[in-house]
């Protein structure tokens, strides 16, 4: 007898299929992809912040040998971009913003690419600058789009119950409004692209760093004018995407038409500096948050409004308010919110979507006032929050449905791990005692969407599962691979099922004429919906493996299982038969069969109405984090010492791919509250580069004290949530939260760089500052 | 243009190649190459690379005086015994420079020559009393490095000459030097400020005293005024206080991305105060 033991990868640590190749930098990027033939393209871009265009005079860039195409707006399409497709690739009457296309150049080499750029002559003719959003909706604001002569690219509105009556039943009410910064995504990879069309038939190959493929597709048929059928995408493997791929973005068709103009393959790729200044931004955000509770801490209503710089144009990302209402209507349980934000153009770079979608924006002030409540009420941080969190069953105002919810276990399993509770008192107390070190700490909480978000039709993602005649398993997934780790999560997933070693796995999940349709990699939904699309294919493979497996037995196929490749008896394990051995006799054989199953998955959300009222996600992730800090009030420098988190992430699949996005997206949001900032004066940006614009080192990151909570999610696979995003969204807020424990000052405007906290502490002191 | 590149192996090569004009030195490359990549530099004809020339690298003692080579790499200086036993201001001020791939090129010679007000050896090297010694085809001549500087990239070096050594008087007994400079990581990072203060300390008191600032001014300067409110007094909180006062009063930097005037005549007074009192508490 042989008995096949049963194993299994689900909370493993597993590294990434990736990892090896990016390790060794041996990964072939887009940068990296040279076809025969190919030109290189640059974009002119604009040095006005805002201006007409008088004239453009390209005949001398078109007379250097070497270049093959000079565009202008003049030469392709009137069609926009964007949501609100008010973005040309090229711009013909006016530049808005300091990034702006005006021109572009296919040629032989790079530098002489940028030698035509130096020949193409503009004559502007400069227009008001409109560059603090606050005058946006000002009387007399200079107009940035002629089609919104308002000013106002979108609005969003929710409410439920009534904050009047609300506001009638508080003991306290607190209000605050804070302001939140510009920052951008830095992927180490920079944007880029090629376009290839096959001379005779027209087709269009794109290499595309995008996360979302299929949207990416439908987009550009639309901004070209193309048949989608005839446009075929190839990702390369992306080097970051945090949001940032979401959008088409001027330069994507901008190579497309330099290709078709020069009958040549187009590469187009960003320099670091490009990067910096035409990538998009995270929304810069002033908001206006009134928050009220009873004396025994139950909160009593919410009234919310932000203003958003959406800057010259409009990106998908336009559409975060849909994200951060969630936080302010369905954190806690709060019976009565006024949700009113505005998107207004402005001179200034033009924001688009970053991990988090709005959410680190919303829960930065939404926890500190928590934090204040508290304090006006004599309450500690973790009592005010257990009082209002939400819990399994509940159906929250604006229709949310929490079916698994670990809230209140990362609250108590956070602060209990960070001696919480004794710290806060401690360090409260030592506040007006000497010395120039104040330590502090700093709780926040979150929730974000952790099973899909049906913010379009649909929210799935199709499989193709392939089976061959060795018993190797191809996985042909519509969801892209960004760095997240969804190719060894997927593959994890798949051997759960199959029985197999991950090495009996490979995953295809960057091309559109291969992979089946997917809404795109955003909203922390990979895991879970292409997760369950991969469980359903390979539960049909397995059907038709264990039926086939019956017949050649004496036994039913559920008394049958898969096992480290075998076919063996459930009962007890005894190998039946090697995999591979019923795989060739089902395919050379009279049956003539291969195993190779589909599976669309879409999950059980809704599309919220147009009062945003509904289940927008399967399910939610929670998290609760905790920051220890220390203050240098000589300097205003704020040390990062340790995070304490505790994510309730349904259940942990990869260990080792969690804890990276945990500790990722941790040092992301300590960027954002610490170190970033993207300076923008009068619609310039001033720090284009890493000298100057301060992402977070390896120095500077804390000590993580990382725990999982796992509510074993009814829909997720194997019980898992999406978590992507989760982990950089508490920081700012409890880094905030914290500086007030240390302090006893409440900082409401990002970044909290040293100057901006040096003159917070001397301004508390009553000190003069200029 | 480049049209030539030279990488002499002896001094006189090198002068020679300086002598022909329009040329433009590089050794560690880690200023020369971004700036001219980025269109700030223009460089010269002829590229010559000073790295392989002999003789130009490290510290030692001679006579009254430590001389430092200028090819001294920026790492060397962080890890030379000799160095870090002599000048341990130095290697203190190396250990915040950059990062370990830049100082791993960048020369001390390179970091004078470049003449960044924000130059993190600079401040150490004007509390030293550093000497630069430059060589042309033509001759030698030195230069007291607090008149060296001209502006922000200028120096007193003409095209033909070539920074060779950095001389500092050998330390004293009580001798105390310390470098600080401001910023949010512990490497990599442009200073906002810094300051350097050295002295001789006996019985409590300071005297020789040196003070010297980093991106305030066009140029790394020597703080006179605070250098004043210390000579020949006792390190205790009126001194320190009064110092720092001085220090906030005569140094007149400007508001640009990296901080306001305002913050930066702060961290000038918090930061003088706190390295004397280090200096102080031994």
């Amino acid at each position: 007898m042989t008995v096949v033991a049963k194993s299994s990868l689900i909370g493993k640590r597993i590294p990434k299929m990736d990892a090896p190749e990016k390790a060794a930098g041996k990964t072939r990027y887009v940068q990296d992809i040279n076809l025969p033939g190919q030109l290189i393209g640059k974009i002119l871009r604009t040095d006005r912040v805002h201006a007409r265009i008088v004239s453009i005079d390209t005949a001398a860039a078109k007379a250097l040998p070497g270049v093959y195409a000079v565009l202008t707006a003049a030469d392709i399409p009137k069609r926009g971009l964007g949501v609100n497709k008010d973005n040309p690739p090229l711009k013909g009457d006016k530049v808005r913003t300091i990034r702006d296309e005006i021109a572009a150049v296919a040629a032989e080499t790079e530098e002489i690419a940028l030698e035509a750029l130096k020949l193409i002559k503009v004559v502007y003719e400069d227009l008001p600058i409109l560059a603090d959003p606050r005058q946006s909706t000002q009387p007399g604001a200079p107009v940035i789009q002629d089609a919104k002569p308002d000013n106002i690219a979108m609005t969003f509105d929710y409410a439920h119950g009534d904050v009047a009556q609300g506001e009638k039943e508080s003991d306290v009410v607190v209000e605050s409004e804070f302001y939140l910064h510009y920052v951008t995504h830095c992927c180490m990879g920079v944007s880029g692209i090629i376009a290839d069309f096959e001379p005779t038939s027209g087709n269009l190959t794109l290499y595309s760093n995008t996360q979302v493929p299929f949207l990416h597709k439908r987009e550009f048929s639309e901004v070209l004018g193309m048949d989608p059928g005839r446009i075929r995408i190839i990702q390369p493997p992306i080097g970051g995407g945090f949001g940032s791929k979401l959008d088409i973005y001027p330069f994507e068709p901008i190579a497309v038409y330099l290709a078709k103009a020069a009958r040549r393959p187009v590469k187009l790729v960003f320099t670091r500096e490009e990067e910096f200044l035409a990538s998009p931004t995270r929304q810069p955000a002033l908001c206006r948050l009134r928050s009220g509770a009873k004396k025994d801490g139950t909160l009593t209503f919410r009234a919310v409004d932000i203003l958003l710089d959406n800057g010259g144009y409009t990106s998908w990302g336009a559409t975060i308010p849909f994200v951060m209402m969630q936080t302010f209507s369905s954190l806690y349980r709060v019976p009565h919110c006024l949700f009113h934000t505005k998107a207004v153009y402005s001179n200034n770079p033009y924001a688009g979507s970053f991990r988090g979608y709005g959410n680190l924006q919303a829960t930065f002030t939404v926890e500190q006032h928590m934090d204040m409540l508290a304090e006006k009420l004599g309450l500690d941080p973790l009592a005010i929050r257990m009082k209002n969190a939400q819990e399994s069953g509940e159906v929250t105002g604006q229709g949310m449905v929490f079916t698994s919810c670990g809230f209140k276990e990362c609250l108590t399993t956070a602060a209990s791990r960070s001696d919480f509770a004794r710290k806060f008192t401690d360090y409260a107390q030592q506040q007006s005692k000497p010395g120039n070190k104040k330590r502090g700490i700093g709780l926040a909480a979150m929730i974000h969407v952790g099973g899909g978000a049906k913010i379009y039709p649909s929210d799935g993602c199709g499989t193709i599962l392939k089976m061959d005649d060795f018993g190797h398993v191809t996985i042909m997934t519509g969801a892209s691979e960004i760095g997240q780790g969804s190719e060894t999560v997927l593959a994890q997933l798949v051997c759960e099922e199959l029985g197999l070693p991950l090495d009996a796995v490979s995953v295809v999940n960057n091309d559109t004429e291969v992979t089946p349709w997917d809404v795109g990699v955003h909203a922390s939904r990979t895991t879970f919906i292409a997760g369950n699309s991969a469980i359903g294919a390979a539960r049909k493979a397995k059907d038709k493996i264990l039926n086939a497996a019956a017949k050649v037995t004496n036994m039913t196929a559920d008394q049958l299982e898969m096992r480290g490749g075998f076919v063996v008896r459930a009962a007890d394990g005894e190998m039946v038969m090697p995999l591979p051995k019923l795989l060739r006799s089902l395919h050379f054989s009279d049956k003539a069969e291969l195993v190779m199953t589909t599976h669309y998955y879409e999950p059980s959300s809704v599309h919220q109405d147009k009062k945003f009222m509904g289940n927008v996600s399967a399910t939610y992730a929670w998290a609760a984090q905790i920051c220890e800090i220390e203050v240098d009030t000589d300097t205003g420098i704020v040390t990062l010492e340790k995070v304490t988190a505790a994510h309730d992430v349904g259940r942990v699949l990869n260990r080792m791919g969690l804890e990276g996005q945990i500790e990722g997206g941790i040092v992301m949001g300590q960027g954002y509250a610490l170190t970033e900032d993207l300076m923008v004066r009068q619609g310039k940006v001033l720090n284009p580069g890493f000298r100057d614009y301060k992402l977070v080192t390896a120095p500077e990151i804390p000590e993580m004290d990382i725990s999982f909570i796992e509510s074993m999610d009814g829909e997720g696979p194997q019980g898992a949530k999406g978590v992507g995003e989760a982990p950089a969204i508490c920081m700012a807020a409890a880094i905030a939260n914290a500086i007030h424990n240390a302090t006893g000052v409440r900082l409401t405007r990002l970044p909290f760089s040293p100057e901006n906290v040096y003159r917070a502490l001397v301004t508390a002191k009553g000190g003069v500052v200029e | 243009m480049v049209e030539r590149y030279l990488a002499p192996t002896t001094l006189d090569e090198a002068l020679k190649a300086l002598a022909a004009g329009d040329a433009t030195i590089v050794a560690g490359g880690t200023d020369v190459m971004p700036q001219s990549q980025a269109g700030r530099f223009k460089l010269g004809r002829t590229l010559v690379n000073i790295r392989r020339v002999a003789g130009l690298q490290g510290g030692a003692k001679e006579g009254d005086e430590i001389r430092l080579g200028a090819l001294t790499t920026i790492s060397q200086l962080r890890e030379d015994a000799f160095i870090a036993k002599t000048l341990p201001v130095l290697a203190e001020a190396a250990d915040h420079f950059a990062s370990v791939q830049i100082r791993n090129m960048g020369t001390l010679g390179g970091n004078i020559g470049n003449a960044s007000p924000a130059g993190d050896t600079l401040v150490p090297l004007l509390v030293l009393d550093a000497v630069v010694e430059l060589r042309s085809a033509k001759g030698m001549r030195r230069l007291r490095l607090d008149e060296f500087f001209t502006g922000p990239g200028k120096t007193k070096r003409t095209p033909d000459e070539l920074i060779t050594n950095i001389f500092v008087p050998a330390p004293k007994p009580g001798f105390v030097a310390r470098f600080a400079k401001f910023g949010t990581r512990p490497a990599l990072d442009i200073s906002a400020v810094s300051v350097g203060i050295a002295g001789i300390v006996k019985d409590g008191k300071i005297s020789n005293v040196r003070v010297a600032y980093g991106a305030v001014a066009p140029t790394p300067v020597r703080g006179r005024a605070a250098e004043a409110a210390l000579e020949g007094k006792t390190l205790d909180a009126a001194t320190l206080a009064a110092a720092a006062k001085a220090a906030q009063g005569e140094v007149k930097p400007i508001s640009d991305r990296r901080a306001t005037a305002w913050y930066r005549r702060e961290m000038i007074h918090n930061l003088v105060k706190k390295v004397l009192a280090d200096v102080a508490h031994g």
